[in-house]
């Protein structure tokens, strides 16, 4: 967090034009194209390790290669948050930006007897993209090999592989019955991802549109 | 490409994993001879037929495991 | 522009659209033809028969087989070499050259080649242009004139031929040939619930459907309503032409339009082979004269593309598709002057003509006049895919042709159509229909509980043995290699399916021995008195198809990293450094004036690259003191320690400092380059040593932008930007470690820490920040002379203080004791990684020590990497050498024998350029402030 004033930024460029939107700038672009890439780096983003299975894991409620939408109270408010089960006693916790303060306190309330649990606030530790469209699957099929069926990978799955050569952890969350999928790298291939995915949905007539908080 | 049956993601490429040879078990450092100590370093069976060996999913859910790979013809099992 | 003399009124099956004419050069004249052609059929519509000069003897050739393998159609289309011109379809204002004929495809100087082919036997330059060897680039630059092939601009190629992409796909069911039997299964393993794919060279389904009869054009109707329907994605103008373990398949893509090729990486669980058979040629006198065409050559032209292939034809049969041959050029109006019947015992004995033909011989010397000599001997079936997936082949002698070993045949590749049998139209497809289904069972779409599908046998027709007539003829089109070569090879020793080969170069050209590799086998079985099963074959590689080495590369991209201050350093020009995959700044001009603000005044250096990784638990001292070589049992809680970590060969790995933040957390770091191996390191001994242990590690490297800032105005300068820490010498001692807030942002870990030996802050902000927090640092610091520093300057400052870089000034072999870390190292503190070797190399006495050199004369600036030597012997290496700035003189690391490792010593360092420079060892490591002091205050 920091002073208002200080204005965060994203390892991915913003497209013109750029605003301060939650203390981040961010591009200002809104496209409808039919397949569209977003940086969604500003979303607070928080990871848990814990015993894959022991006291936490129980209170979590989401297995591994699992995401869920929850509503939890950070301070006053209740706020969306997204859990998933990122890797076997590692879990990721999704939220609106700026909101790493209240919800690391929450998590830190989760540590059941005996259960080591460490919470590390990594929302400037990995850059966060989503892809939206029908075309989606596609575009990242040129880009994994991971099958992205929807018996293998359906709505609400979550796994890791590599992706454009990057260890990228992989959440499908389609939106309004469009597939949709967030794609999260380590912060400084952001870059280099955010372009990957240009390149490779350029045959579907991918564009850029910009976040809107909280996006969750 | 081969694939490797993590037990905990299931069957990926083996571009994934980083491979780990064969499991030496670490003589006790306090009795070992510069024999055994260089055997645990240096050497390995490598097999041509199955062989028990470690792999690292440094692409996935970054654990260690370990399959059971038949070097001749490239099937791989569980232990 | 010349006109369709020999285009044919409509044909039932024809793929030309005659609705859409165009027009496209050939060898600078202007053609007509049909969208749907091909370059080959158009040229041939307009009468024209020489398309090509042979390889080796610059032979005019023709059409041969009329399909995307045939030898004698390959052309240059604009900038795109070797293009295939009987497969690539002829688009509007195409500009179509013969390749490697001068000065014209008619007239080629270099069929000269021919008079002298005597001398030219197969194997000859094994044993020709090499001697004298001065002589050398000479032979270079003529037998470079003679290679074939095309041309490939040096510009760069147009984007169309120049982009290329991957994609990955993962069908139950990959149907390889998309012929009657592959669409049959195709259709069967959706319809039993499989995802399908099916690839297909040509660039329409139906295989030898397409110029069949009436009943089969009816038959490919079917099949084709029946796939439309089924959801089988279908890929056409694409070629299956490699499996790998695990039915790792890969795919060639053409004819898309926004990249050249696609290469499609498919992992299938089942792979069905169909790839139908492929007609062989016949050997002797002549085969290889314009005009001389298969069955199959003159079928497709008469019935895809409606052209009449000659005017008067001799046709030699031995099986039923010869027949219809017959049949098909009766009903073109060719007249069929005679009809040679092999399964009556009669043959060819040779062509007459050189630029085409003109006639042929009969045996017993009867002549008889014709433009078209079309031949039906046998079928080749390309097992590859088999073979590559492990099945061992068989040859059957009664049906003349090899077959898959069906015990060999793995569990998930399954072979469907004329690979398997023959038989009628109606058993293919119920064979085909059977191994659909199986192939869809065991990929697992039906319930595996379902019993396995009864596949049928399918008949296997009898068909002579016809490989080669009375007369030498052309074995190997593509690289013209005749039976005459074949027995030479034989004959010089070289009898095995394998040797000969490679000694003649046949099956090793374009064509890749699907027309050839059996008439080879054949031919050296006679010449050696075996059977062709005795005779073996060769072995058939991946790739099944030519692909271009763009497909295979993909879009070249690599993963790059880049610092939150990138755009700072791109804007102030700084000299980019390719670290691994981060790009960092080098310097920014002037190293050397960045060194002197550093030791004067203050300077900033973006360290984010430094591995940091986040440990907690009760068990991290355990961890550090298993890793490091030095104690770590009590850390207080804001201290800072320096460690080294060795593997377990003693040999050092990586150096960093921990810092302990909290009761049961602390912070990591490693090099920059040991970043991700060290993470990789710390979590072995945690799975696989220490499963038990109370640990839990998460890489921060990129959650922080890490800033160092160092020199005399340091603490100056930071006192102008931290809130929240007492900055004063006694409150925040060398070595210690705070968290506060940094121009406005919180969360911040300083850490002080000195490697380039002057007062030194390291700061790790929120990497969203660094930006910013490095621009308020310049921006407050102004009056004090802040300036930006890179790496060189960097590297610079460190030398002067002697501090050694890990795999710098260390090696492979490097053990600890040989690092100038003797201080560090705590033999007695049990047990830690690396100490057994550590033990041994200290009651050994380490062989080379770690020393710091001045070369006699401050100017030279030894190369790092030099060598030293003494008394003719090498005893050490320069590790670490730059001018100093600070001291106007050249200093290095070296590491050197022990015997000469004494301060005061005379080492000969031996430059590069071969002179020899004298060098003493130097008293400490550090040349500026040995003493350390500027770093504590």
């Amino acid at each position: 967090m920091a002073e208002t004033g200080v204005v965060a930024r994203s390892p991915i460029a913003p497209a013109a034009p750029e605003i301060i939107l939650a203390g981040w700038a961010v591009s200002a672009r809104r496209s409808g194209a039919a397949l569209t890439v977003t940086d969604c780096t500003p979303m607070t983003k928080v990871a848990i390790k814990a015993a894959p299975v022991g006291a936490t894991a129980e209170r979590l409620e989401v297995p591994f290669g699992r995401v869920s939408r929850q509503t939890w109270t950070l301070g006053d408010r209740d706020c969306s948050v997204m859990v998933v089960g990122s890797g076997p006693g590692e879990w990721l916790v999704l939220g609106p930006p700026g909101s790493q303060v209240s919800l690391i306190h929450q998590l830190s309330t989760l540590a059941g007897d005996g259960d080591l649990v460490a919470v590390v606030d990594l929302s400037h530790g990995r850059a966060l993209v989503r892809l939206t469209g029908s075309w989606a699957a596609e575009v990242l099929a040129k880009e994994t090999a991971m099958d992205l069926g929807d018996s293998v990978c359906p709505d609400g799955a979550a796994f890791r592989s590599a992706v454009a050569g990057l260890a990228a952890d992989v959440i499908r969350d389609d939106r309004d019955g469009t597939r949709s999928y967030l794609v999260g790298c380590e912060r400084s291939s952001g870059q280099y991802l955010f372009d990957s995915l240009l390149e490779s949905g350029a045959e579907f007539g991918i564009e850029v549109d910009g976040f809107v908080p909280p996006d969750i | 490409m081969i694939l490797i049956p993590c037990p905990w993601c299931g069957s990926r490429d083996a571009g994934e994993f980083a491979y780990g040879g064969e499991p030496t078990p670490r003589p006790d450092p306090r009795t070992a001879t510069r024999e055994q100590w260089r055997g645990y370093l240096y050497l390995r069976n490598n097999v041509a037929g199955w062989t028990t060996e470690r792999w690292y999913h440094r692409m996935g859910c970054r654990r260690y495991l370990t399959v059971q790979r038949n070097t001749v013809t490239n099937e791989v099992r569980q232990p | 522009m010349k006109r369709q003399t020999r285009r044919l009124d409509r044909q039932p099956g024809e793929v030309i659209d005659r609705g859409s004419p165009l027009e496209f050069g050939w060898n600078g004249r202007s053609y007509p033809a049909y969208a749907g052609d091909t370059i080959a059929s158009a040229l041939a519509a307009c009468g024209e028969r020489v398309f090509s000069r042979s390889f080796k003897y610059h032979r005019p050739r023709g059409l041969l087989t009329a399909s995307y393998t045939d030898p004698g159609c390959i052309v240059q289309v604009g900038d795109e070499p070797n293009v295939r011109g009987a497969h690539r379809l002829a688009e509007p204002g195409m500009d179509v050259r013969s390749q490697d004929t001068w000065p014209s495809l008619v007239f080629d100087v270099k069929a000269a080649n021919e008079l002298v082919g005597r001398f030219l036997p197969a194997g000859f330059y094994y044993k020709t242009f090499i001697r004298p060897r001065p002589l050398w680039p000479t032979y270079e630059r003529v037998l470079r004139r003679f290679s074939h092939g095309g041309v490939v601009s040096p510009d760069p190629l147009s984007p169309e031929l120049s982009s290329y992409d991957k994609r990955q796909v993962h069908p139950d069911v990959l149907v390889a040939g998309g012929g009657p039997a592959g669409m049959t299964s195709a259709v069967a393993a959706a319809r039993a619930g499989a995802r399908v794919m099916l690839v297909e060279e040509e660039h329409s389904l139906g295989g030898h459907l397409r110029w069949g009869d009436k009943a089969d054009l009816a038959a490919l109707h079917d099949l084709r309503s029946l796939l439309a329907a089924s959801g089988v994605e279908v890929l056409t103008n694409s070629v299956v032409f490699g499996r790998y373990d695990h039915n790792h398949v890969a795919i060639v893509q053409r004819g898309l339009t926004h990249v050249y090729e696609r290469l499609v990486k498919a992992r299938a669980k089942t792979l069905v082979v169909a790839p139908g058979l492929i007609e062989r040629p016949y050997v002797f006198a002549g085969n290889d004269v314009p005009g001389v065409m298969l069955s199959t050559a003159v079928r497709r032209l008469i019935n895809l593309y409606a052209v009449k292939p000659g005017d008067r034809a001799v046709v030699l049969t031995a099986n039923p598709q010869g027949d219809a041959a017959v049949v098909d050029l009766e009903r073109a109006g060719v007249e069929v002057a005679h009809v040679v019947d092999a399964r009556g015992g009669d043959d060819l004995v040779r062509v007459l003509g050189r630029g085409g033909v003109k006639g042929v011989e009969l045996v017993g010397g009867h002549r008889i006049e014709c433009d078209l000599v079309v031949t039906a001997v046998g079928w080749t079936a390309p097992l590859t895919l088999l073979t590559m997936a492990g099945t061992v082949a068989a040859y059957d002698s009664r049906a003349a042709r090899y077959f898959p070993g069906t015990a060999t045949l793995p569990d998930d590749a399954l072979p469907a159509g004329g690979v398997v049998g023959d038989g009628t139209l109606d058993e293919l497809v119920a064979h085909a229909d059977a191994v659909g289904r199986e192939a869809a069972r065991r990929a697992g779409s039906m319930s595996r509980r379902e019993p396995a599908a009864e596949i049928p046998a399918l008949p296997v027709d009898a068909h002579p043995e016809l490989f080669h007539g009375p007369t030498h003829g052309i074995v190997d089109f593509s690289e013209d290699v005749s039976s005459r070569d074949l027995l030479t090879a034989v004959e010089e020793g070289y009898s095995s399916a394998e040797l000969a080969k490679r000694y003649t170069t046949a099956t090793m050209g374009p064509t890749q021995g699907k027309l050839e590799s059996v008439n080879v086998v054949a031919i050296i079985a006679e010449a050696t008195g075996r059977t062709i099963s005795q005779t073996g074959t060769t072995t058939w590689r991946p790739p099944y198809a030519p692909v271009t080495l763009g497909a295979l590369a993909g879009r070249h991209r690599e993963p790059v990293r880049y610092s939150p201050m990138h755009p700072w350093h791109e804007r102030h020009g700084a000299a980019p450094l390719v670290a691994g995959a981060w790009i960092r700044p080098d310097h920014y001009g002037d190293p050397a004036g960045e060194v002197l603000a550093v030791r004067k005044r203050v300077g900033i250096i973006d360290v984010t690259p430094i591995g940091k990784l986040d440990l907690r638990g009760p068990d991290v001292p355990k961890l550090l003191n298993l890793l490091y070589v030095n104690r770590w049992s009590k850390l207080e809680v804001g201290r800072v320690r320096y460690g080294v970590m060795c593997a377990e060969d003693g040999v050092v790995l990586d150096d960093g400092v921990t810092g302990r933040l909290g009761d049961q957390h602390y912070l990591m770091s490693t090099t920059s380059s040991g970043a991700a191996s060290v993470w990789e390191w710390v979590e072995s001994w945690l799975q696989t040593e220490h499963p038990g242990w109370q640990v839990h590690v998460t890489p921060v490297t990129t959650s922080y932008a890490s800033i160092n800032v160092a020199g005399p105005r340091s603490r100056e300068l930071l006192g102008r930007v931290v809130a929240e820490i007492d900055l004063t010498p006694q409150a925040f001692p060398y070595m210690h470690v705070r968290t506060g807030r940094v121009a406005g942002v919180d969360g911040c870990v300083l850490w002080r820490i000195g490697f380039t030996g002057e007062l030194s802050f390291e700061l790790h902000v929120p990497a969203s920040y660094g930006l910013h927090v490095w621009e308020t640092l310049l921006d407050s610091g102004n009056d004090l002379g802040v300036r930006a520093f890179g790496i060189e300057a960097q590297r610079i400052l460190r030398l002067e203080k002697g501090h050694l870089i890990v795999g710098q000034d260390t090696d492979g072999l490097t053990q600890a004791f040989s690092a100038g870390l003797d201080g560090l190292i705590r033999l007695d503190k049990g047990d830690f990684v690396g100490r057994s070797e550590l033990v041994w190399q200290a009651e050994a006495a380490a062989e080379s020590r770690l020393v710091g050199l001045h070369p006699n004369d401050a100017s030279v600036v030894p190369e790092e990497g030099s060598q030293l030597i003494e008394a003719g012997v090498i005893c050490g290496r320069v590790t670490s050498s730059r001018w100093s700035p600070t001291l106007h003189r050249s200093i290095c690391l070296a590491q050197v024998a022990t015997e000469f490792a004494e301060p005061g010593t005379l080492v000969t360092v031996r430059l590069p350029d071969g002179r020899s420079v004298p060098a003493t060892v130097t008293e400490h490591l550090a040349s500026v402030d040995p003493e350390g002091a500027r770093l504590r205050g």
